[in-house]
């Protein structure tokens, strides 16, 4: 690390660092590995087109994190407030206009076969949101009134926003906000009853979604057969997750080695939603404990960073931000080990796609951005009594 | 360091958190290693036994479509039966009460096979327990409904043993018409043929393709909607055939050679203007079959020594170079003349021997050509030749249809190959080869003023309706000779047909310009005798050519002139064209000004008789609205409209009535309609008046007024 630091001085948390540094490379190797059916759909066979286009998407995710980490993280604040204003009508636009995938209006077109999933961009700028309303406002918010307002109001125009569409991002981002709001010292009792508010909205939502013609329900459709087949155990869903954990399984301890997954035929989206379950077949029990462990030292790292910063702002930037994307590492995790039902989150850092893999850079960047600055501030106190 | 009380709650919430977070972790990791130790066993058993596999989505073929959008080349589905003759559910009771009842059915839709033959191999198949028995290759929907409804086969795949392989197949709608010009691909045997073989990038689509999975039994299904790649159909091509004017070219040459029992043939239709290939008929006697047959396309792939339709080009030289005018004389008393002693013939002596050389082309004379020719070019013949290279006569037309062959005009730089006497008989046709299209496309370019356009077979490429590539008119030479020179050989060509050796083509409505050949065939150097090629080619009509044509008959028996043989196929089809082609008309207005205006006196459509009349500058008046059938009446020197009406129920009157009226109103009566003839009705099957049955049959006779 010291000659990397050295040639492009290279500065904050260096364990996160080491963490993003090897989830790159396995991101790398494991889309190299499982984009085979993918390749062979649209360029003939030819993998390196995807090998090379997933490589540049994270160099230039490296790129965006390096960016990030050297600004000072206070400004993050006000910027961000900006871009949450800017996130909530693009969610809108999404869900009017949207690239059409599987039923569900996701992504706005980009150009070189980029799509931009504005949730993505939503659920970051919400959370550095959030940190802020919680700094600034710290006072105000023991009024259940003014917590409704300036927070739960932002969180639940942007899950609205989401959950038409991708009702499993939306419950994501719901989580994650509350999460937060409790770190943010507010009363457990007010997110008591913001839970009960909120879960009393979602059952008026359904219903307005239930009494619209059959035809408009397909979304609804796929959440209802994706829970039925959880329970029952049945059908298409189950087909992955069956092939997800024959992956699993014939991984062995130490797995098949790089490259040598048969399951990826079998799997549909080996490349995004249970590129997981191709790590643990090619990389055994072992390397997913790894990847499994990389994402809570990642956590660790963050809370580590919780205890020094002095600014409860960046306490919140560190513990959001970092929560936000351990958490939906999680629950890719356990869709492959078949914990969860199918959700379609990708694996955070790892997974095949291009803005997804940039907003988590950009996370880590703020994260590293904070650390970066505690470090500053440590080293100038060691020299104070020189 | 102390902590603000603030910093406490944050940190005691985020440890309760981070707990929260390495609980669901370890799930994780517990999960899996169960996954591995509890389920593993189970799940790899299960994993041995699927199967993938790699699909073809097969894409359609592209189809070819005549000028007018007729279906010429097309692909059907088609189907291979075959029969699981052992099949367990057929019991020997059931199998042998039903094997004579389902042989004869069999017999019934495939006749060329005989019921006894059926039951024979039906019987002999079950005796050796054939799982797989052929019963037909290349059966149709249509058939294959029929016999789905079979003794034993009704009872469908599982438990009557029917096996169906579906299969697409190439099917030409008309047929013989233009076989060898539509073609065919063979690519296992590396055969393009015609434009199928042409065109075969554009026709060909791209295979889709898609992963699917074994379940149950032999059942296959897409693993999932990612993994398909999706088939892209072949593009359509737009051709410049006119099926009307194939059909009498093809029929018109078939009898000619089938009249003269000749061994091959062509006839080849094009558009001045444009190079469109209009007709293109090759016919080939076949020994085996006795039949004649489009299996070669001469027109394309055959080089001949075309003989006297030569000369036009050698007359054009000599003009161009003012070595001699159409008025000069030659002697051709003798009828023959010895050149370095070689003899050159003509068929008879023309007039009293001295004539001119108008005469000389007009009467195709071997001996006044080579003479005027030799005279001229004897010292140079270089200069000669230069002359027919420039005009594109040594050049291949460069065709994209594969098989042209390329012309074969020997040049006096080549000193292996030329001899004295080349010049005088390449002057008139022999010591050189050209093929029929090549020889077409130079008369083509006189009677378009010595604009020599490339043969066109394709117009456009269409995709899905839309057209998505288009072929324009390609100009090979802008001007092959000057149009004075042009202009002089256009009066010769018509000359041959009003004085000259093509007088039977004469005829009162239109001029046909052009030049009768009877050329010795040559095997080896050595001319057969009794062995010739009957040509004629030209164009018409003279004073504003529209279409140009040639005819070659090769190997003619009883009579071998071009003028007998050739030229009566050439008149056929000129007639066809005359009498279907608006464009050769004379204007509408004229005889609207000359004549009396017809007036419809049987049904007509409304929309069509009013476009007549308009068209031809009639005044009409009165007229129902919408579209109904309508007769005419004078009144006052003016056309009036009366709608005329059809009872339900009733058979109508359709006598006096043209095939298309009669058929529509026939058929939307719904009676099955059967047209014998040609014209306008003159009889029908059933009266008039008769009470009307739906699915009855009515044929009518036409007849040409």
């Amino acid at each position: 690390m010291t000659i990397f630091s050295r040639e492009i001085k290279v500065k904050g948390d260096r364990v996160i660092w080491a963490v993003v540094f090897i989830l790159t490379v396995l991101s790398f190797l494991a889309v190299y590995s499982s984009t085979g059916t993918l390749a062979y759909k649209y360029h003939g066979g030819n993998v390196a087109y995807y090998m090379i286009k997933h490589g540049i998407i994270l160099l230039a995710g490296l790129l965006i994190m390096y960016l990030a980490h050297l600004l000072k993280y206070t400004y993050f604040s006000r910027i961000f407030q900006i871009l949450f204003y800017i996130a909530v009508p693009l969610l809108l636009l999404t869900l009017l206009f949207g690239l059409n995938l599987n039923d569900a209006r996701r992504a706005l077109p980009l150009p070189f076969h980029l799509s931009f999933e504005t949730s993505d961009f939503a659920k970051l700028t919400l959370t550095v949101y959030l940190a802020r309303v919680l700094t600034k406002r710290e006072e105000e918010l023991k009024d259940f009134n003014k917590v409704l307002l300036y927070l739960m109001l932002p969180v639940l125009v942007v899950c609205g926003l989401i959950f038409p569409a991708n009702f499993s991002t939306a419950a994501l981002i719901f989580v994650t906000s509350l999460v937060l709001i409790y770190i943010g010292r507010v009363k457990f009792s007010y997110i008591l009853s913001i839970i009960g508010l909120s879960v009393l909205l979602l059952g008026f939502a359904l219903g307005i979604l239930l009494m619209m013609p059959a035809g408009k329900q397909a979304r609804l459709n796929t959440w209802k057969t994706r829970i039925e087949q959880f329970k029952s155990g049945d059908s298409r869903d189950n087909y992955q997750v069956e092939q997800s954990k024959i992956a699993i399984a014939s991984g062995g301890i130490l797995g098949k080695m790089p490259g040598k997954s048969t399951q990826r035929n079998f799997l549909p989206h080996p490349y995004s939603d249970f590129i997981f379950a191709i790590i643990v077949e090619e990389y055994g029990l072992l390397g997913g404990t790894v990847v499994v462990l990389l994402y809570l030292i990642l956590l660790f790292r963050a809370v580590r960073i919780v205890t020094k910063v002095p600014n409860n702002f960046g306490a919140y930037l560190a513990i959001g931000l970092s929560f936000s994307l351990v958490f939906q590492a999680l629950i890719n995790m356990a869709v492959a080990v078949h914990l969860l039902p199918v959700t379609g989150q990708p694996l955070p850092l790892v997974s095949m796609g291009g803005t997804s893999i940039w907003f988590t850079s950009l996370s880590i960047g703020i994260l590293l951005s904070v650390s970066r600055d505690l470090e500053s501030k440590e080293t100038k106190e060691t020299e104070q009594p020189a | 360091m102390v902590l603000p009380n603030s910093k406490k709650v944050i940190l005691s919430r985020v440890y309760l958190v981070y707990f929260g977070m390495l609980v669901f972790a370890l799930m994780i990791i517990g999960k899996m290693f169960y996954i591995r130790y509890k389920e593993g066993p189970a799940l790899l058993a299960k994993a041995q036994k699927q199967e993938i596999k790699v699909f073809s989505l097969k894409a359609d073929r592209g189809n070819i479509l005549s000028a007018r959008d007729n279906l010429l080349a097309t692909s059907v589905p088609e189907f291979e039966i075959r029969m699981d003759v052992a099949n367990n559910h057929i019991s020997n009771e059931l199998f042998n009460s039903k094997v004579d009842s389902l042989s004869l059915q069999l017999a019934s839709i495939f006749p060329e096979r005989s019921a006894a033959y059926y039951e024979r191999i039906l019987k002999h198949a079950r005796a050796k327990k054939n799982r797989y028995l052929l019963i037909h290759r290349r059966v149709s929907y249509v058939q294959l409904k029929q016999l789905r409804t079979f003794p034993i086969f009704r009872r469908g795949k599982n438990r009557g043993g029917l096996i169906v392989i579906q299969k697409t197949t190439r099917r030409l709608p008309f047929g013989q018409l233009a076989a060898r010009t539509i073609g065919y691909e063979n690519k296992k045997e590396h055969l393009y043929v015609g434009l199928e073989g042409a065109y075969s990038h554009v026709l060909t689509g791209i295979d889709g393709k898609q992963i699917r999975r074994k379940i149950n039994g032999n059942q296959w299904i897409p693993i999932h909607d990612d993994n398909e790649i999706m088939p892209q159909n072949g593009k359509d091509i737009v051709t410049t055939l006119d099926m009307n004017l194939q059909d009498v070219a093809e029929n018109a040459l078939l009898k000619q050679m089938i009249n003269h029992e000749a061994e091959m043939g062509c006839a080849v239709l094009m558009q001045v203007k444009t190079g469109d290939i209009k007709a293109i008929a090759n016919l080939r006697y076949d020994k085996k079959s006795g039949f004649y047959s489009e299996s070669y396309n001469m027109a394309i792939g055959e080089k001949y020594e075309p003989g006297s339709t030569f000369k036009l080009a050698s007359v054009i030289s000599g003009l161009e170079d003012h070595k001699f005018k159409l008025s000069d004389t030659v002697s051709v008393k003798k009828g023959y003349v010895v050149y370095y002693g070689r003899t050159l013939h003509d068929a008879h002596v023309i007039g009293n021997g001295m004539i001119t050389i108008r005469q000389a082309f007009e009467h195709s004379s071997n001996v006044g050509i080579s003479k005027v020719i030799q005279k001229a070019y004897k010292d140079n013949p270089l200069k000669f030749i230069a002359h027919l290279y420039a005009m594109d006569l040594n050049k291949p037309l460069g065709l994209k249809i594969a098989g042209e062959a390329a012309p074969n005009i020997k040049s006096p730089k080549n000193k292996k190959y030329w001899y004295r006497t080349s010049l005088p008989w390449m002057s008139v046709g022999y010591g050189l080869e050209i093929t029929p299209l090549q020889l077409l496309t130079f008369y083509n370019a006189v009677a378009n003023n010595g604009v020599e356009v490339k043969p066109r077979f394709v117009t456009a490429v269409v995709n899905g309706g839309q057209i998505v590539k288009k072929f324009g008119v390609q100009v090979r030479n802008p001007q092959i000779a000057p149009l004075s020179v042009i202009q002089k050989v256009q009066s010769l060509l018509v000359g041959v047909v009003l004085q000259g050796t093509a007088q039977n083509l004469k005829n009162k409505h239109f001029q046909i310009a052009g030049k009768t050949g009877t050329a010795k065939i040559s095997v080896g150097g050595k001319y057969i005798p009794g062995a010739y090629n009957a040509s004629f080619v030209g164009y018409f009509p003279a004073d504003d050519p529209q279409y140009s044509c040639i005819v070659v008959i090769n190997k003619p028996k009883q009579g071998y002139y071009g003028s007998g043989v050739a030229a009566p196929v050439f008149k056929e089809i000129a007639d066809k064209v005359y009498a279907t082609s608006l464009a050769l008309h004379v204007k509408p207005q004229q005889i609207a000004e000359n004549n009396t205006v017809p007036l419809a006196v049987n049904a007509t459509w409304y929309p069509d008789l009013k476009k007549i009349y308009k068209d031809f500058g009639v005044k009409t008046s009165g007229g129902p609205l919408a579209e109904t059938w309508t007769v005419t009446g004078d009144k006052k020197g003016k056309v009036v409209f009366y709608s005329k009406t059809f009872a339900k129920n009733l058979v109508p009157n359709v006598k006096g009535m043209t095939a298309k009226d009669a058929v529509y109103l026939l058929e939307n009566m719904g009676i099955a309609t059967d047209v014998q003839g040609r014209g306008v009705v003159y009889s029908q099957s059933l009266k008039p008046g008769m009470p009307l049955r739906k699915g009855q049959k009515i044929i009518i006779r036409l007849t040409n007024l």
